[in-house]
């Protein structure tokens, strides 16, 4: 199956969207929902996942925890803060006023 | 909101740095490698081979390393790593050379530590400002005039006629003073509108104050009414002295410092409502200032404060004390006017405003058209720092030697530069390696700054405590057992120590760009073909290197020049004949007027004190005369000699019994005055040789007659004794004309006395029984000043002792750095031509001919020095030309003893270079190859 880029700039409100609805994941668990959700049409990439990650917590929209997994691994939670949760309301807006104005230049006749 | 999303960004990004990094790499490392399994399952349930599914799943991945160091980056704390990096590295190198990091941190720690000293008196001096609220809107009243001069056949030639205070010279301004009469204090209240407030004051001269039963001697000043308004100072205890106190009949009061109310009454609250008895008046203590207040001089700290118009009877009686009727002279200038600008009006419009009304006024004051010519100008100038005698007394001295350290520290930085650029080139080929395998120029450089920055840090540090000491030093240096000086406080404040690290970041970069640069610039595939490293230095380093080595050499001239300048001065001024035997001489003084002694009395009180002084053992004798010989005060006064013109450069001395025998002032005719000579007895005086010399032409002149004294009060005196000269007075001065008068006949009547006694022993050994001696006699007459004569001239040679060991230390290091700086450079220049002098060598030059190649390198470069400092050396000297005695600035002297002694200094430090070269074996050398 044919896999996509995520179009850059949006990366950062998917991984806060899947957090925004799943409480809290580990970097493994983001990229497989993201994947699961888009049915496997976009790719998410270890090597911008992490960064991303990181500056999300830089930026302070995402707490992270060590926990466990079920399996019992050592793994690093993810979780939205009220600053994530504001920045992805504002990401979703942004994101839907320029997907609306590129759709009406395409549609365009 | 932005600020606490910032400052909440700052406090993630910090506590990640504290984390550490292996805590961050271990982290980053278990989050992928369960990203990495996951992936891996996740491809083997997909049906793929296990290892394959491994290979899969790390592929892609990509290099975690690479993206472990990419996500680093983010926090962006990278400059800190390569900074820990950096100064790990920088330490490691400092460690390598103990002798360099040692020598380079040393002179930097003297060099900023002895800037900081003298930066934190100018601090305190120069730059603070008087605590009162609002101090920039103070200003102090003053005036210009052409000239101050009245002497010479027509007199006066201005309308000051009377001074008490000081006045000064301002170079093209002509002579400045801050004294003004009475009546000119009125006409500006009159005219104040440009003032929220204009107030007066005035120093006393040492009062006799008996607190609690004891007798001290202190010192007050004199304030108007408004004084307290106008600074604007609260009262630590009841009240402050307002307009009603300063009224002629007004009861006597006073206002106490913060201090004396602690010494005497143990705190404001107990000294308010005290009576103290000031020169036999007892006086009302009716309030205290605040701790911080010290009045308006920051060089005088008055104990108490008491109003105007109390000077009268405070210091009425004696024959020259105050008279009432100098409130009305208008020739009389004495007393000192500050004023507070209104809001929003500038200096420049109060002098317009005021400037016209002086003029005006003081032109009615005129009595001749000389002194109409040369009327003085009123001008304001800022009073927030206070009064600026001490700022004029030490400003200039605080400079010089500001400029000689700032000399060293300069010295220093081209040295530390120097041995910098000769390590840098033994690292050419570490440099070229790095750079052709990919490392930045710029990082290299920052590198290299970071072990010099490390350098000048460390200095730095230690500076301060050098500082610190230094402080103190100077204090004492400074001082000079001036009581002034209880009112500065230098300390190592906030502005010391941000001088301190800026001068260590400043001369870190100063010593370590031009050598990381320089170091840095290397064509790599040419360095990195040297057989060995450092061979041949880039031409360009070496003539860097040169430059440095004789701007050290040039500056050190600058230092001898001045070192050779000041040690002569003190050796000229040690070398004065004072015409006594200053040895085993106690000195102090007392004031039995102030307590009500007068007349004929206080001649026997006197008198009788000297007989006893004159029976203790371990005395050999005891005189008195009105103020110190040598060192001392001096007083001048009419003497008339039938057939000359008359001469008011004269000086007089009312002595006692016996004085010249206790100085040891030899007598060359006639006879000394002695206990023979009583107020009864015919007027006698004995007169020093140069006396002889300006009045009778070398001629015998006992037995004629002189007249001492200009009005009703004069005297005629018979010649009877002609005295060797010795010094009177100030040091510096050459010797006047003298005339020596039994107190007890003078027309000049006797209030303050200074005695003198020879002892056998430890002068100030003595003290103590005097204290009681003279305690018994009246214990309202303090003993104070108590000296050795020996002490009293160090003392008046104190700013010259003090400049000419400073200097002499500072140019003993700035010496030593040069020639570790010279040392240094050849050396290296040595070890780079080993193999040339090898063959030389083996060709059949001998030792001395190498010693000698060697030599004439060094020379060559002191030459240049000297070439470049002698004449800047020349033409500055000038500006220490007020602090000379007994030579020109150009004294060639001097300035041969300096060139000499940098000769001498700079052959020593080629010599071991030179002796190294020519032990140079020619067979090692060439197969060294």
């Amino acid at each position: 199956m044919p896999r996509d880029e995520i179009p850059p700039g949006t990366l950062y409100m998917l991984i806060l969207r899947v957090l925004a609805r799943s409480g809290e994941m580990h970097g493994y668990e983001i990229a497989k929902s993201i994947e699961l959700r888009s049915r496997d049409i976009l790719q998410v990439e270890e090597g911008s996942l992490y960064p991303a990650l990181q500056r999300m917590l830089i930026k302070g929209w995402v707490k992270a925890e060590w926990g466990a997994t079920s399996e019992n691994r050592r793994a690093r939670y993810y979780r939205l803060t009220p600053a994530g949760r504001k920045q992805l309301e504002q990401e979703i807006l942004q994101f839907e006023r320029v997907m609306g104005a590129i759709t009406r230049v395409i549609q365009a006749t | 909101m932005r600020f606490t999303e910032w400052f909440g960004e700052l406090g993630r990004r910090v506590s990640m740095l504290l984390s550490g990094r292996e805590h961050f790499d271990r982290e980053m490392e278990d989050e992928m490698c369960l990203h990495r399994d996951l992936r891996a399952r996740e491809l083997r349930d997909d049906g793929a081979a296990s290892e394959e599914a491994c290979y899969a799943a790390q592929r892609r991945f990509g290099n975690s390393l690479r993206l472990r160091e990419e996500i680093h980056q983010a926090w962006g704390w990278n400059w800190v790593d390569h900074l820990i990096l950096d100064l790990r590295y920088a330490s490691r190198r400092l460690r390598q050379s103990p002798g360099f990091t040692a020598i380079a941190v040393l002179t930097l720690a003297l060099g900023i530590g002895a800037s900081s000293a003298i930066y934190s008196f100018m601090d305190a001096l120069l730059l603070r400002v008087l605590p009162v609220p609002d101090p920039q809107s103070l200003v102090v009243l003053k005036w210009h005039i052409t000239t101050l001069d009245d002497t010479g056949p027509i007199g006066g030639r201005s309308v000051v006629h009377g001074r008490s205070g000081s006045t000064y010279d301002v170079p093209h301004l002509g002579h400045t003073g801050g004294i003004f009469p009475y009546p000119a204090f009125e006409l500006f209240q009159k005219n104040a509108a440009p003032f929220s407030n204009l107030f007066a004051y005035y120093k006393t001269d040492r009062l006799n104050v008996m607190v609690k039963g004891q007798a001290i001697v202190d010192r007050g000043e004199y304030v108007s009414g408004d004084y307290f308004r106008g600074l604007e100072v609260p009262p630590a205890a009841g009240r402050l002295i307002s307009t009603d106190d300063d009224q002629t009949g007004s009861a006597a009061v006073a206002v106490a410092s913060f201090g004396f109310s602690q010494r005497h009454f143990g705190g404001p609250a107990n000294a308010t409502g005290q009576t103290v008895a000031v020169n036999n008046v007892p006086v009302t203590i009716i309030g205290v200032t605040a701790p911080e207040f010290f009045g308006v001089d920051p060089g005088a700290s008055p104990s108490l404060y008491f109003p105007i118009h109390l000077n009268v009877a405070l210091e009425g009686i004696k024959p020259w004390g105050f008279k009432p009727a100098r409130y009305l002279d208008q020739n009389s200038y004495w007393l000192e006017i500050m004023a507070r600008l209104r809001p929003g009006v500038t200096m420049a419009h109060a002098q317009a405003a005021l400037a016209p009304r002086f003029h005006q006024w003081v032109e009615t004051t005129a009595t001749k058209d000389v002194e109409r010519a040369n009327l003085p100008e009123l001008v304001l100038q800022e009073g927030a720092g206070g009064l600026d005698a001490l700022r004029r007394r030490y400003s200039r001295p605080l400079y010089i030697l500001l400029t000689l350290v700032a000399f060293i520290l300069t010295i220093a930085c081209a040295n530390i530069a120097n041995l910098l650029l000769a390590r840098a080139a033994t690292r050419r080929r570490e440099i070229a390696l790095r750079l052709s395998i990919g490392a930045s120029r710029a990082r290299l450089v920052r590198q290299l700054l970071t072990e010099s920055l490390l350098l000048a840090s460390l200095g730095g540090a230690l500076g301060v405590g050098v500082a610190v000491w230094g402080i103190r030093f100077l204090m004492v240096l400074l001082a000079n057992g001036r009581r002034d000086f209880t009112v500065i406080h230098p300390d190592l404040n906030w502005h010391v120590l941000g001088v301190a690290a800026a001068l260590s970041v400043l001369t870190g970069v100063l010593f370590g760009l031009a050598p990381a640069l320089q170091s840095t610039h290397v064509a790599v595939a040419a360095a990195l073909k040297e057989i060995r490293s450092g061979e041949s230095r880039a031409r360009s380093s070496l003539s860097l290197s040169y430059v440095l080595v004789v701007s050290q050499i040039g500056l050190s001239v600058l230092i001898l020049v001045a070192a050779g300048l000041f040690v002569r001065t003190l050796k000229n001024l040690q070398a004065i004949e004072l015409g006594i035997n200053r040895e085993n001489l106690l000195l102090f003084s007392m004031n039995a007027s102030q307590v009500g002694h007068g007349g004929t009395e206080i001649v026997s009180f006197y008198d009788g004190l000297q007989k006893r002084f004159n029976a203790l053992p371990g005395v050999r004798s005891a005189s008195l005369a009105h103020t110190g010989l040598v060192a001392g005060g001096n007083s001048s006064t009419c003497v008339v000699v039938p057939g000359k013109p008359v001469d008011d450069r004269t000086y007089y001395l009312n002595v006692g019994p016996a004085f010249f025998s206790t100085m040891q002032n030899p007598i060359m005719l006639g006879r000394e005055v002695d206990e023979h000579d009583q107020p009864k007895s015919p007027a006698v005086v004995v007169v020093n040789e140069e006396f002889v010399k300006t009045y009778f032409d070398g001629q015998n002149p006992l037995g004629h007659h002189l007249t001492f004294g200009c009005k009703d009060s004069a005297r005629d005196l018979e010649i009877i004794g002609v005295a060797k000269n010795a010094q009177y007075g100030d040091l510096k001065a050459d010797v006047p004309p003298v005339i020596y008068v039994p107190y007890n006949q003078s027309p000049v009547p006797t209030f303050e006395m200074t005695y003198a006694l020879r002892t056998t022993g430890d002068p100030l050994a003595m003290a103590k029984i005097v204290r009681d001696i003279v305690h018994q006699a009246d214990p309202r007459v303090p003993v104070t000043d108590v000296t050795t004569q020996t002490a009293a001239i160090d003392h008046a040679m104190g700013q010259e002792t003090m400049f000419a060991e400073l200097c002499t230390a500072f140019a003993v290091l700035a010496l030593v750095i040069a020639c570790v700086g010279l040392y240094g450079t050849v050396s290296y220049n040595v070890a780079r031509r080993t193999n040339e002098i090898g063959i030389r060598m083996a060709l059949g030059a001998r030792r001395g001919v190498v010693v000698w190649m060697v030599l004439r390198q060094v020379f060559v470069l002191a030459g240049l020095g000297l070439a470049i400092g002698l004449p800047v050396a020349l033409a500055t000297s000038k500006l220490i030309e007020s602090f000379l005695f007994g030579m020109r600035p150009n004294d060639p002297l001097a300035i041969a003893l300096a060139a000499l002694t940098l000769a001498g200094a700079v052959a020593l430090a080629g010599y071991a270079p030179a002796w190294k070269a020519s032990r140079i074996d020619p067979m090692i050398a060439l197969r060294d190859e």
